[in-house]
């Protein structure tokens, strides 16, 4: 399948900007983005709506040309190569299934605009179709198949013409919850075996992270911060992204002892060490990270106490929100032996695992 | 599958379309185009004939005199006639001043008679009819007024909306009313007053054409509309539609003579009636001059002008060859009015546009 | 987030030009693409642009400018105008009306025979000129078998009544059509929610129904002014004395050759038209609430109490019965010798169109409505899709500018194309010298006899309707299509073909029928651009009528009718769409 070579994808200081709908300014949808990506990588574009991932994805795939920056694949400038010539296949959220074609002349498609000899495109659609798991069903017309299998035909028609860079848009959002958690992973294996660079755009960060080799989280039309989804969880470096990336408690804290790569910060009345991504000096105020499944409450009259203003017991887990002065926290208790279960209006003690600390510049 | 289909048809729809390119370019003389003027089935029987007689491909255009007029004036440089025939000597007298017509002298043009014969036989009359009334003889009686005898019968209130003639702009016949009733008002002014109807030169004077503005725009009031056609009118006195149409006698005979004999009668106005001489010129600068040279030469024979009963045109040849229908008008019975052609001609363009503006546009009542 | 950084418009200002450039620049990168854009714009440019200009310098040289305060400053004139747009208003406010009322029994009314309403509604799309009129005349005028045959009355139909009549009947269909599409697209919902709050049906109609179709309602009686004060075959039949501004065009042109004072009264024409144009494009369009496309969900809830619905269906049944009457008439005239004076059978006049001397200008109308068929729908398609599709500076002009062909009345077309077209357009080069751009397209002795002149006013005519079609289908496509079938390396033009046309195929047969049946049945426009060489029916129609031969008249109606059902069946097996033609004539209306 992999007949193309590499895959490398650079993007070098690209940027876009549209004219804005009313009025006389413009927006920079896409802010001087430069990204290296390895051949065979599993690449997400993470970012709520409106951050500009859409629009990289649209730069790379040719839909949209950059106002400014290159973007170069296997070292060949492509920036402004139409997008039928790029050697990339997108999959779309919509699917974009061609609803006057069976399943094979949609899987073909490619094929014939390739000019790929007939006997070759029968027989790499039906080995492509054999792949998906859709054997037999060539015939079928789009709308006579589950949302599913529309969606393997889609990922089998940009398969089959084995392009360099496969480029996904938020492909999963219109199944429903279990389905996606299944074409996740087969997406996931499929790509792992056929080892095509693939981006991916996502507003879900487990989608995201399920996937990704690396995850770029996006903001604001820049890229606010890359690497793998462990990274990118357990050392965000920013609010936003703390935020974005799963759930996150910020607390204040005071730097007390930088020693090398270990900062010793006082929080919640102990000191501890802590991870950090940036170089913080003695004395700084800081904002502590905590992910909710590192605090925990404990009936402990010894340590700052919070009040439960909400509990939801999940099976999996219990979600707590609690008091401490002004703010208003989440605790996840994951740890399987839990039996007890606190009430709303309890008064506890807080404390935290003292590794999942990670620090970022107050404010 | 449907694409192969959807080309075929196209390309079927193609080849249906090539025949009405390629007939377009052909080589001038075995084909002439004649502006026709008189009624459309003349204009057929004339060209079917004259190309069964030459084996030239003929083909015609029928409009009304002013409209061809009109017509040859706009393409001058290029015309796409070569001999029009038919219509009121006026328009062709117009058109010659103009430089419109080329003067070419047929073998014929010594039987016919002087008045048919065009200065510097720039034209030559083919037929001559003579104006008049037809009424609708159940429409009239509803209106309880007799057939009109006169111009000034025209005026009745009893006819609000009741006439019709056509539009001077475009017709030759509708000119013809309009020159004879000038005429009349010459001849009205030169007896109250020596010299007040006629210029030195014989042509009715400004005021004379005044009086006669003044006239249409009384009978305005009762005209239903203004047709394209000169001839039209008469059908719509057929079909009851008004009860007096101002028309050449002969287009009354005619429309008699097809289904209509007891619906209509023909009167003529007894103060006097204008006539015409249907004329025929060669056109200036014309595409297929031989033809329409042979063509001229053929119009003027007792055979072609015999054609016109054929068609129940009654109209007077003029060829004195020619065998006369019995039902046809005996001058000689009717009031003419001196009509002068030359003055009629020069006017034509100045009075129809005035009429145009002054006239067609009002309001009745 | 797309935030403007206030620093950074100043040198954005310059990268959008460069954007633009851009843009040009990749639409350059596709030839095909690049080629159909450049001809578009040059078709639009020479065949309706120029000839609007030239129509509208004309009458602003100082001739035209005195003739202008001439009739400006004439009593006379300022009634012609007056009852130009008294008919106008008439005409718009009736059609409406009845166009409303055989939509809503369409949609909203139970009643028996609403098929065949609907069928007799849309017939006047197919219907030549001059037809409604002429049958009109016969069975209503001062001699009409109803009028007078059967009631007794001399009735002087003549003027502004008759011609409220016929118009009304002439162009109901554009109301009907575009009222009945909203209506169907009303949400029942809000019929529901209305009638839970405890309003009554006669409250729902006025507070509900009436206010959500108000666009509609503007829209089409706007659209009928417009067709109104155009027309031209109508006044020409039966307005007696009552004089409009488009007869007076014609006597400018035939009577006089006037070309001044045609451009002249043509402008006076046109301000209305335009204003009309650009208050719909720009107004009405917006300010719709009912999204036409949107699936209504549920079943409309039909009028079923006998106090409503047979009054309505009463007044339904006799305008059909009424519009049946006026073709059976066409039909019935076209088999005897002069209806109503000799009715004796007769197949004379079918001679005359089939073998006789008729038959040239049905062959060449046919002919050329065949040649700007396929033209004008592949043109309609490809400016819908440039425009729907691809970005480009001066999308929005492109398309205002393709529309202009139908928003301007027939006859001041035909009057820019005799400006524009009459001398050969020759353009003086260095080195080369004078190079001949386009052939004398109008005139006896013009290219191909004239007909190409015909054939580009068939197109101009009939592209506008087949854009529209065409962007309406678009713009139900998921853009995403034609994204795939690039990003599987098909190009832009290999797209169109295998994507984008075979979706938009209803369109594109909607198109080519309307371009047909439009072709056809135009008088105004190619009125003045006959030649000896190329003649067309609905101008020999005018001939016989005007000289009273009305059963020449009705045969060349019945075969052109004839003609136009013929080629619907054929395009709509060989475009290959099983919904049928009545469907696509529905898109075409």
């Amino acid at each position: 399948m992999n007949g193309n070579q590499a895959g490398t994808l650079v993007l070098e200081d690209v940027s876009k900007i549209f004219p804005q709908r009313e009025g006389q300014g413009e927006v920079r949808a896409v802010d001087r983005v430069s990204l290296t990506i390895p051949p065979g990588e599993f690449l997400t574009l993470l970012g709520p709506s409106g951050c500009g991932k859409t629009t990289t994805l649209r730069l790379i795939s040719g839909f949209e040309m950059p106002s400014s920056g290159r973007i170069l694949l296997d070292d060949k400038d492509i920036s402004h190569r139409p997008p039928n010539k790029r050697d990339m296949a997108m999959v779309f959220q919509s699917y974009a299934l061609f609803p006057h074609m069976t399943v094979f002349n949609n899987v073909a498609y490619g094929l014939r605009a390739h000019h790929v000899s007939r006997g070759e495109i029968r027989q790499r659609v039906e080995r492509v179709l054999d792949l998906m798991g859709l054997k037999g069903l060539g015939e079928r017309r789009p709308h006579e198949m589950s949302g599913g299998q529309q969606q393997r035909v889609a990922l089998a028609r940009s398969l089959v013409v084995e392009p360099r860079v496969l480029l996904f848009d938020e492909p999963l959002s219109n199944l429903d919850a279990k389905l996606r958690v299944q074409m996740r992973s087969e997406i996931r294996n499929l790509q792992r075996r056929l080892h095509i660079t693939s981006v991916y755009v996502t507003h879900d960060q487990v989608e995201a992270m399920a996937l990704s080799d690396r995850i770029v989280v996006m903001n604001e039309g820049q890229i606010e911060q890359m690497g793998a989804p462990e990274e990118i969880y357990r050392r965000p470096i920013s609010r936003f992204v703390a935020d974005f990336i799963g759930r996150a408690n910020f607390l204040p804290a005071t730097v007390c002892a930088v020693e090398g790569e270990q900062i010793a910060i006082d929080l919640l009345g102990q000191r501890t060490t802590a991870t950090a991504s940036f170089t913080p000096r003695l004395g700084d105020s800081v904002a502590v990270v905590l992910r909710p499944e590192g605090l925990q409450l404990r009936p402990d009259p010894d340590l700052p106490q919070v009040t439960v203003e909400q509990a939801m017991y999940l099976g999996t887990s219990i979600e707590y929100f609690v008091r401490l002065g002004d703010e208003r926290l989440i605790v996840v208790e994951t740890d399987p032996r839990t039996e007890r279960i606190f009430h709303e209006g309890q008064s506890l003690g807080l404390t935290f695992i003292p590794e999942t600390a990670h620090i970022l510049p107050a404010g | 599958m449907k694409k192969p289909a959807l080309l075929l048809t196209v390309l079927i729809l193609a080849a249906l379309a090539l025949p009405v390119i390629s007939p377009a370019a052909q080589a001038q003389d075995d084909t002439l185009t004649v502006l026709c003027t008189p009624q459309e089935d003349w204009c057929v029987a004339m060209t079917q004939a004259f190309q069964e007689e030459t084996g030239i491909e003929t083909s015609y255009v029928r409009m009304s005199s002013g409209e061809s007029l009109a017509r040859i004036r706009a393409t001058q440089s290029d015309p796409e006639f070569s001999v029009w025939w038919g219509g009121p000597a006026d328009a062709f007298i117009a058109a010659s001043a103009e430089g419109l017509l080329e003067p070419y002298e047929p073998e014929l043009a010594s039987v016919l008679p002087a008045e048919a014969v065009g200065e510097d036989h720039a034209w030559h009359g083919v037929y001559i009819g003579a104006l008049g009334f037809c009424s609708n003889v159940e429409v009239l009686d509803e209106l309880g007024v007799e057939a009109p005898t006169s111009w000034e019968d025209l005026l009745d209130p009893a006819f609000e909306g009741n006439i019709a003639m056509a539009h001077p702009a475009t017709s030759g016949t509708a000119f013809t009313a309009f020159w004879s009733v000038v005429t009349l008002k010459a001849d009205e002014l030169e007896a109250a007053e020596e010299g007040t109807g006629y210029d030195e030169d014989g042509a009715p004077t400004e005021a004379a054409i005044d009086a006669a503005f003044e006239y249409f725009s009384q009978l305005h009031q009762n005209i239903l509309q203004y047709t394209r056609s000169g001839s039209a009118p008469g059908q719509m006195a057929g079909n009851s539609e008004i009860a007096v149409a101002i028309i050449f006698s002969h287009d009354c005979v005619k429309l008699q003579e097809e289904g209509f004999a007891e619906l209509l009668v023909g009167t003529f106005p007894e103060e006097g009636t204008g006539y015409e001489i249907g004329g025929m010129a060669l056109i200036a600068n014309a595409p297929e001059p031989d033809a329409a040279k042979q063509w001229i030469e053929w119009a003027l024979t007792p055979e072609a002008q015999a054609i016109a009963q054929t068609v129940n045109s009654l109209q007077l040849p003029t060829n004195p060859d020619t065998p006369v229908s019995e039902l046809s008008v005996n001058l000689s019975e009717v009031n003419l009015v001196d009509y002068n052609f030359p003055a009629a001609g020069e006017n034509r363009t100045e009075i129809v546009e005035r009429f145009d503006m002054e006239i067609a546009p009002q309001p009745t009542e | 987030m797309k935030v403007q950084r206030l620093s950074q418009i100043a040198p954005s200002i310059r990268l959008t030009r460069n954007r633009h450039i851009a843009e040009f620049w990749r639409i350059f990168q596709d030839p095909l693409l690049f080629v159909g854009l450049v001809l578009v714009v040059l078709f639009v440019g020479i065949t309706i642009i120029a000839p609007i200009v030239a129509m509208v310098q004309e009458s602003r040289t100082e001739q035209g400018q005195e003739l202008f305060e001439n009739y400006l400053g004439s009593p006379v004139y300022r009634t012609i105008i007056q009852n130009t747009m008294e008919m106008g208003l008439l005409v718009a406010a009736a059609g409406t009306a009845l166009g409303f009322l055989l939509a809503y029994v369409q949609v909203k009314v139970d009643v028996p025979f609403k098929r065949l309403m609907h069928i007799i509604a849309l017939v006047p799309v197919i219907a030549p000129p001059f037809a409604v009129a002429t049958a009109t005349l016969l069975l209503f005028g001062r001699n009409g078998m109803i009028s007078r045959g059967i009631f007794g009355v001399r009735y002087d139909i003549y003027g502004l009544d008759g011609l409220t009549l016929v118009l009304t009947l002439s162009y109901f269909t554009v109301a009907y059509m575009n009222l009945r599409g909203m209506m169907m697209a009303l949400d029942p919902a809000l019929d529901e929610a209305a009638t839970n709050l405890g309003a009554s049906r006669w409250r729902i109609f006025r507070s509900v129904t009436v206010p959500m179709l108000i666009p509609g309602i503007a829209g089409s009686f706007l659209l009928l002014f417009v067709e109104a004060i155009a027309d031209l075959g109508n006044p020409l039949v039966m307005g007696g004395n009552y004089e409009v501004l488009s007869t007076r065009i014609y006597v400018s042109i035939v009577g006089l050759y006037n070309t001044t004072a045609a451009a002249v009264l043509s402008v006076i024409l046109l301000v209305p038209s335009l204003l009309v144009f650009v208050v719909q494009r720009y107004w009405i369009s917006r300010t719709s609430v009912v999204s036409v496309t949107g699936k209504p969900s549920g079943t409309p809830h039909m009028h079923r109490h006998p106090l409503i619905r047979w009054p309505l269906f009463a007044v339904a049944m006799f305008v059909t019965l009424f519009v049946i009457m006026i073709y059976g008439t066409i039909f019935a005239g076209s088999f005897t010798k002069i209806l109503n004076v000799n009715n004796e059978l007769t197949l004379e006049h079918f001679d005359f169109v089939i073998n006789g001397y008729g038959s040239e200008a049905m062959k060449d109308t046919t002919q050329l409505s065949i040649i700007a068929t396929p033209i004008a729908g592949v043109l309609g398609m490809l400016i819908a899709f440039l425009v729907a599709r691809k970005k480009f500076l001066g999308r929005n002009a492109l398309d205002f500018a393709t529309m202009l062909g139908i928003a301007v009345p027939g006859t001041i077309l035909g009057i820019g194309y005799l400006l524009v077209f009459n001398e050969p357009s020759e353009i003086t080069l260095p080195l080369i010298g004078t190079v001949t751009v386009l052939p004398k397209l109008t005139g006896g002795r013009a290219l191909l006899g004239g007909a190409a002149a015909i054939v580009l006013v068939y197109i101009v005519r009939s592209v506008p309707a087949a854009l529209r079609s065409g962007v309406a289908a678009l713009s139900q496509i998921d853009p995403s299509l034609e994204e795939a079938s690039i990003s599987l390396g098909e190009d832009n033009f290999g797209t169109f073909r295998r994507v984008t046309l075979p979706l938009i195929r209803p369109a594109f047969l909607s198109g080519l029928i309307y371009a047909f049946a439009r072709s056809m049945t135009t008088i105004s426009a190619i009125i003045f651009l006959t030649t000896p060489r190329t003649k067309i029916m609905t101008q020999q129609i005018l001939n016989e009528v005007e000289n009273g031969r009305y059963g020449n008249a009705f045969a060349y109606c019945v075969i052109l009718i004839l003609i136009v059902l013929v080629a619907i069946g054929i395009l709509a097996v060989a475009v290959g769409t099983s919904s049928g033609a009545e469907k696509t004539m529905e898109g075409g209306a």
